[in-house]
């Protein structure tokens, strides 16, 4: 589903940052995968770089067996649309919208009929079990619900691909073990492959396999032995 | 030589018989009749418009000259307002008349144009033109009736008129002109009756006029006082200086 | 769509007050477009309706410049068997107690042919001329004007007329409508021999309506009526006369167009400020949106269909602003026309173009999409990844600001190069649109080279307040440079006019002082300009008389059409003109050129009649008179203000032989040696004044009137400065706000380890009063510049008097309290606002 060779990511600026070297990794279909490390190791380059919101300077990705650098700017901005759902550590909800817009909001990026963007709205609303709060501004939702909200965004198309940094970093832990749980179930329930940044050892080792990863390179690759879904 | 002033305008325009000789012959008779040297009246017209309102005003009116070729000056006296005003009318057999108006308050004449006939005389319903002497021979007549006691005649004017033709009525005892309708092409545009025949000096004179806009529904009488023939007026006193002094 | 509503409306929502200032630009840039035009128009439409009422039927009319012709050129007309009707016609505005009245001069015998009069009464009186004619006092008055004034049949109206104040009596009045409708309806009918009289004519007529005869075309009908009258004569359908009254107040269009334009540029930089400051303070919302997979276009349309959308909100409040001003400008453009161009119109309703409306419209939406471009294409541009992480806004490249530069530069060199080929109109024009280019490409770079250079000195003001004021201009050059170069050209555009106001007072003072230097002016009116009335030469020879004249002039001054202008003719006696006054000539031989215009050999002619209609000196000018046309060469080209289209100096021996017209508009008194001004203004006045309209004007009354005549010339100019000044400073306080919402966390941090309110306050006052002094420094300068290009417009185009160039320090020093005070007031809110913001909140903001 995803394979690197090579990559590697510098950034320019007064003194260069390697924040990636030649990193070769593969993800199958429908692994769910968690990447660790210290602050400033590259997790969340590798995640921009995966989800097209970036380029590698060098080295190549691909993408459900797409060439990611053969493709122009538009071409990226398809791959993330079509394939790629993105969930950040802040939620990144627009707050002047109510949660079934947030949700619908990629949607009309595609261009989707207001009564089908109306229906998968609430649909996916419904599946982070938030149909009682549709019509609420995030700063009315806890931040679990927020972040219910936002991967319901990110589910919008169903994409192939979930990338969520840090997706627990923001909330307590009770509530960081609700949302693991539900994209648990969703990786059961819709098969998809999902990269998770953390540094919670047991939002990490709650995934198939986990990727370590120090000052741009992967230092360890193991899968974890599968276990019960975590409890509430 | 005419008989009553503005009456006789109309007169000169109109006239009519069966055979265009007879016809012509007849309006000459007419106007042999009402032949004189000179003329005198002084003239009370009564405008009646819409709603019966009445307007009066008064005229002196002096005349010489042969018909056709005469000169006349026509001066208000009331009311007061127009007191003074004068209008000298010099007549050619020739053409059209030069008429101009005397307008004491701001001390000037002014010329009455020619496309001005067509207009009313200040506010009655007779036009410039129907003050205006034509000789019978601007005109073609023809006989079209015999009423009676009456001779019904047409005229058609030869130069340039506001009428394309009149009827004229002439009564065979005395060679009077009792009745003038004008026409223009839309239809009758004014009646004048002629009334109160009397001899004057041995000719026949009607003391009063009734004149009819039928476009307007307004009348106007014109009643004559004073009227003389043949006084000792000269020529000087028909001219523009004359006017200008206002006699 | 969608997108609109759901990202840019709460946006919107949020900053509405921003919003609503941003908009104002365009408001106020539409607004002054659409209220020029419309009061032009509107007044151009009325005096076509007047005109188009007055008609009648009338299908040609006779003219010969204003001093009219004699009596028997009617009997001419009327005598031509081409001609149905013909009737004279004397036109005179009056003043009565209740306003200008048209006065229409006409003879009511004839004029029925040509005119409808519908009475309400068709019994009265007047339906007898023979009193309206027999008392020349009559006055056939309009319902309207009878409603307005309580006139009654019979009622006295009291009006000014050559003989004095007179009273006149309402004899008739018209139903509305047609005829009486014209002029707004304050229209009387007078008889034309009376208003003669009445009006200093003589036994003359304006002109003469005319229908020709069934069958005839115009064309036929006017070359009849040319070939029996002679040149001298113009025969034209009324509806010309419309179009000459265009063409005399275009000048004046020009003159609002460019002001206009300038403050829809200004209008544009404020919109793209704030478009460039969204942009900014959107950055994580447009990260957001390209994560979730919206493509750069879909960025891209999204601003830029948010600014069609303020452009359309700004343009249509712009319009209605525009209807709004047009109604307050339109009596005050047609009061100025009549009085200087002598033209009756009246306006009444507004002419609203439909086109012109919909090109303001589309105007205002093209300049806000203009100036959205840049900015829209920086949001598409955005780096999604650093869109989405937290911290600083990025500044301007290095390398946009080099392109910048070279472009800035080029458009000066271009500029430059434009100045050597500056008589041809187009390059000179194009010059002045690359010298703005060129300032505007300019202000970031200036901007930030001026920040930095106040940097030293506001930190040594206050050490913390100045030098974080000083960082926040450095850092954020998009949002100052924007709100620095609106103010920038305001400020030129209020240097520049200041400027061309200044030199041309000046100019206009020194020629005040040598040539208008007789010490008594006997006018018929209260201005030098009415021409109305005028005098019998016969007062002349009266007042000659008078104890302490010692020299006196007769001027007669008519408007006629030379070189397809309504130009200025003076006749006067040159002699006398060479004795007192002795204007040297800008061309021609001073010694010879008085006596070849004496002798009737040649004219003089203004410098603006020169520059205005390219005449050189020793060519031939044709000027229509009613005996033929006048063939004169110019003899001299002299400095002469008498008249905004130009004027020509003749003899008036000459004038009243090719005229056969000896009135007098203007006697010019040179007093005897000791006499007392007041004592020869006293006699004059208890000789004539009671038998006579007349006013002995002083040579200050005559000085004051022309001064007070171009300030109203100028009038309007300042309210433009005002609205760009205006809008300007609404340029300020949206960069401030923007300014403290982009620094809450920097001043939240100030106030967390210690800063007093006080000193928040302080660094925000700093900030805003450095944006005015850096927007004055280069406004001021960019002014020097404007002002050149200002001058050669009024020379080229406006009033075609060369300009001495001059720098207005006056108006430059004023500028600056007032707009270093306008920007501390408009501090004022934003420093309060950025005070009482919560410190928790202030930290946290993102």
């Amino acid at each position: 589903m995803i394979h690197l060779r090579g990559v590697s990511k510098r950034f320019e600026g007064k003194s260069k940052v390697t924040a990636l070297e030649r990193l070769d990794l593969a993800i199958a279909r429908g692994e769910m995968v968690s990447i660790v490390g210290p602050s400033g190791s590259g997790k969340s380059t590798l995640l921009n770089l995966i989800g097209g919101l970036d380029r590698p300077t060098e080295g190549e990705i691909e993408l459900d067996g797409e060439a990611l650098s053969k493709l122009n700017d538009d071409g990226l901005t398809r791959v993330r649309r079509d394939k790629i759902g993105f969930i950040f550590q802040f939620f990144n909800l627009l707050p002047t919208l109510t949660c079934l817009e947030n949700v619908s909001l990629p949607l009309h990026l595609r261009g989707w009929s207001r009564k089908k963007i109306d229906e998968r709205a609430r649909e996916l609303l419904d599946t982070v079990q938030l149909s009682h709060r549709l019509t609420h501004l995030p700063d009315e939702l806890s931040g679990g619900e927020r972040q219910r909200v936002a991967i319901a965004r990110a589910l919008s198309v169903y994409p192939p691909v979930l990338l969520a940094d840090e997706p627990t970093g923001n909330l307590d832990t009770a509530t960081g073990h609700e949302i693991l749980k539900l994209i648990h179930d969703l990786h059961e329930r819709l098969g998809s492959t999902i990269l998770m940044v953390t540094h919670d050892a047991t939002v990490a080792e709650s995934c198939e396999r986990t990727i370590r990863i120090r000052d741009g390179r992967i230092v360890a690759d193991v899968r974890n032995a599968p276990k019960e879904p975590v409890r509430v | 030589m005419s008989s009553q002033p503005l009456v006789w305008l109309l007169g000169l325009l109109m006239a009519t018989p069966l055979l265009a000789q007879d016809a012509r012959q007849i309006i000459e008779e007419v106007q042999k009749r009402q032949r004189s040297e000179s003329q005198h009246y002084e003239g009370t017209l009564e405008v009646i418009g819409g709603g019966n309102r009445i307007a009066t005003k008064r005229w002196t009116f002096d005349r010489i000259g042969s018909f056709g070729n005469s000169k006349s000056i026509l001066r208000f006296t009331v009311p007061a307002e127009v007191k003074g005003v004068g209008l000298l009318i010099i007549n050619h057999p020739d053409r059209a008349s030069d008429q101009w108006m005397w307008r004491p308050a701001i001390g000037r004449e002014q010329r009455i144009a020619l496309q001005d006939r067509s207009t009313r005389f200040f506010g009655t319903d007779f036009s410039f033109e129907d003050l205006e002497e034509r000789d019978v021979a601007q005109f073609d007549f023809k006989l079209v009736g015999d009423e009676g006691g009456v001779w019904k005649l047409e005229s058609t004017p030869r130069k340039s008129s506001q009428y394309t033709r009149s009827l004229l009525w002439v009564r065979k005892e005395n060679y009077t002109m009792i009745k003038v309708e004008s026409y223009n092409k839309k239809g009758l545009v004014r009646s004048i009756d002629y009334r109160d025949f009397e001899q004057v000096k041995g000719i026949w004179t009607a003391r009063t006029t009734a004149i009819q806009d039928v476009t307007r529904n307004s009348r106007t009488t014109l009643k004559y006082d004073k009227l003389e023939y043949n006084l000792p007026l000269k020529d000087a006193d028909f001219t523009l200086d004359a006017l200008r002094r206002g006699t | 769509m969608m997108l609109l509503r759901l990202i840019s409306w709460p946006y919107a929502r949020k900053h509405l007050l921003r919003w609503l200032l941003t908009l104002t630009g365009i408001v106020l840039g539409v607004g002054v477009f659409v209220g020029m035009h419309t009061a032009n128009q509107s007044v151009l439409a009325a005096f076509h309706e007047t005109i188009d009422r007055i008609a009648g039927t009338t299908q040609l009319q006779v003219t010969a410049g204003e001093p009219g012709f004699d009596e028997a050129v009617l009997e001419k007309v009327q005598a031509l068997a081409e001609v149905r009707a013909a009737s004279p016609v004397i036109e005179a505005t009056v003043g009565t107690d209740s306003g200008n009245v048209l006065i229409l001069g006409v003879d009511m015998l004839g004029d029925r042919s040509l005119r409808t009069y519908d009475f309400e009464d068709t019994d009265t009186a007047i339906d007898d001329p023979l009193v309206f004619l027999a008392q020349p006092d009559s006055l056939i008055v309009t319902r309207t004007f009878a409603g307005k004034n309580g006139l009654q049949l019979n009622s006295r109206v009291p009006m000014k007329t050559m003989q004095g104040d007179l009273v006149f009596t309402v004899r008739g009045i018209m139903k509305p409508g047609g005829l009486a409708s014209a002029f707004g309806g304050d229209l009387a009918i007078m008889d034309i021999y009376a208003a003669q009289k009445f009006f200093g004519r003589g036994r003359k007529f304006d002109r003469v309506d005319l229908a020709l005869q069934d069958g005839l075309t115009l064309e036929q009908g006017a070359a009849k009526l040319r070939a029996a009258l002679g040149p001298g004569f113009e025969v034209e359908p009324p509806s010309s006369r419309g179009d000459q009254f265009e063409q005399t107040s275009r000048a004046y269009t020009l003159g609002s167009n460019i002001t206009s334009v300038f403050a829809l540029f200004i209008g544009m930089f404020i919109i793209y400020n704030t478009f460039a400051i969204a942009v900014t303070q959107r950055r994580a919302e447009i990260g957001i949106l390209r994560a979730l997979g919206a493509t750069r276009k879909q960025i891209r349309t999204l601003f830029l269909a948010e600014s069609a959308v303020a452009g359309l909100a700004g343009s249509s409040l712009g319009v209605l602003f525009g209807i709004a001003l047009a109604r307050g400008m339109s009596g005050y453009i047609g009061g100025m026309l009549t009085d200087v161009y002598g033209v009756a119109q009246h306006s009444g309703a507004l002419a609203l173009d439909p086109w012109l409306l919909g090109g303001a419209l589309a105007m205002g939406v093209v300049t806000s999409l203009v100036a959205a471009v840049i900015p829209a294409r920086a949001a598409a541009a955005l780096d999604p990844v650093k869109a989405l992480q937290k911290g600083r806004n990025q500044a301007l490249t290095e390398r946009e600001n080099r392109v910048r530069r070279w472009w800035a530069l080029g458009c000066a060199v271009a500029a430059g190069g434009a100045l050597v080929g500056s008589n041809n109109s187009f390059i000179f024009y194009a010059g002045f649109v690359l010298s703005v280019i060129a300032s505007v490409l300019l202000a970031p770079t200036l901007t930030l080279w001026l920040s930095q250079a106040l940097r030293p000195v506001l930190s040594a003001l206050r050490p913390v307040e100045g030098t974080l004021a000083a960082d926040s201009l450095i850092q954020g050059p998009r949002r100052t440079s924007g709100t620095v170069a609106a103010l920038m050209l305001s400020l030129a555009l209020v240097v520049s006019l200041g400027g061309l106001s200044r030199s041309s007072f000046a100019s206009l003072n020194e020629w005040m002082s040598v040539a208008l230097n007789p010490d008594l002016f006997v006018t018929t009116g209260e201005t030098l300009t009415s021409r109305t009335f005028v005098f019998p030469a016969s007062l002349g020879e009266g007042l000659r008389k008078i104890p302490g004249v010692g020299e006196l002039q007769m001027v007669r001054s008519v408007r006629v059409t030379v070189k397809n202008a309504p130009v200025m003719i003076v006749a006067i006696d040159v002699h006398s003109l060479e004795r007192r006054t002795g204007m040297r000539p800008l061309e021609g031989d001073a010694r010879t050129m008085y006596q070849q215009v004496a002798r009737g050999e040649g004219v003089l002619v203004s410098e603006n009649f020169a520059h205005l209609r390219g005449a050189r000196l020793g060519e031939v000018l044709e000027i229509p008179a009613p005996r033929g046309v006048l063939r004169l060469p110019i003899a001299g080209i002299v400095r002469d203000y008498s008249d905004q289209q130009g004027s020509l100096l003749m003899s008036r021996d000459q004038f009243i032989q090719a005229w056969n017209d000896d009135t007098v508009n203007i006697f010019r008194i040179y007093l005897a040696p000791g006499a007392d001004e007041a004592a020869v203004r006293q006699r004059i006045l208890d000789a004539y004044g009671n038998t006579q309209r007349l006013f002995v004007l002083t040579n200050r009354d005559v000085r004051q009137y022309i001064t007070r005549l171009t300030d109203q010339w100028f009038g309007l100019t300042y309210v433009q400065i005002a609205v760009a000044v205006l809008v300007a400073m609404l340029g300020i306080v949206n960069a401030l706000t923007v300014s403290i919402t982009d620094r809450r966390r920097e001043l939240g941090v100030l106030q967390a380890v210690g800063g007093l309110r006080q000193q928040i306050r302080h660094t925000v006052w700093m900030e805003a009063v450095a944006i005015g002094f850096i927007g004055i420094v280069l406004g001021l300068a960019l002014g020097a510049v404007e002002l050149y290009y200002a001058l050669g417009i009024a020379q080229r185009d406006m009033i075609g008097i060369e300009i001495g160039y001059s720098y207005p320090v006056g108006v430059a020093l004023a500028l600056a309290p007032v707009i270093l005070i306008a920007a501390f007031l408009a501090a004022i809110g934003p420093a309060e606002s950025a005070v009482r913001g919560s410190l928790v909140e202030a930290l946290e903001y993102e």
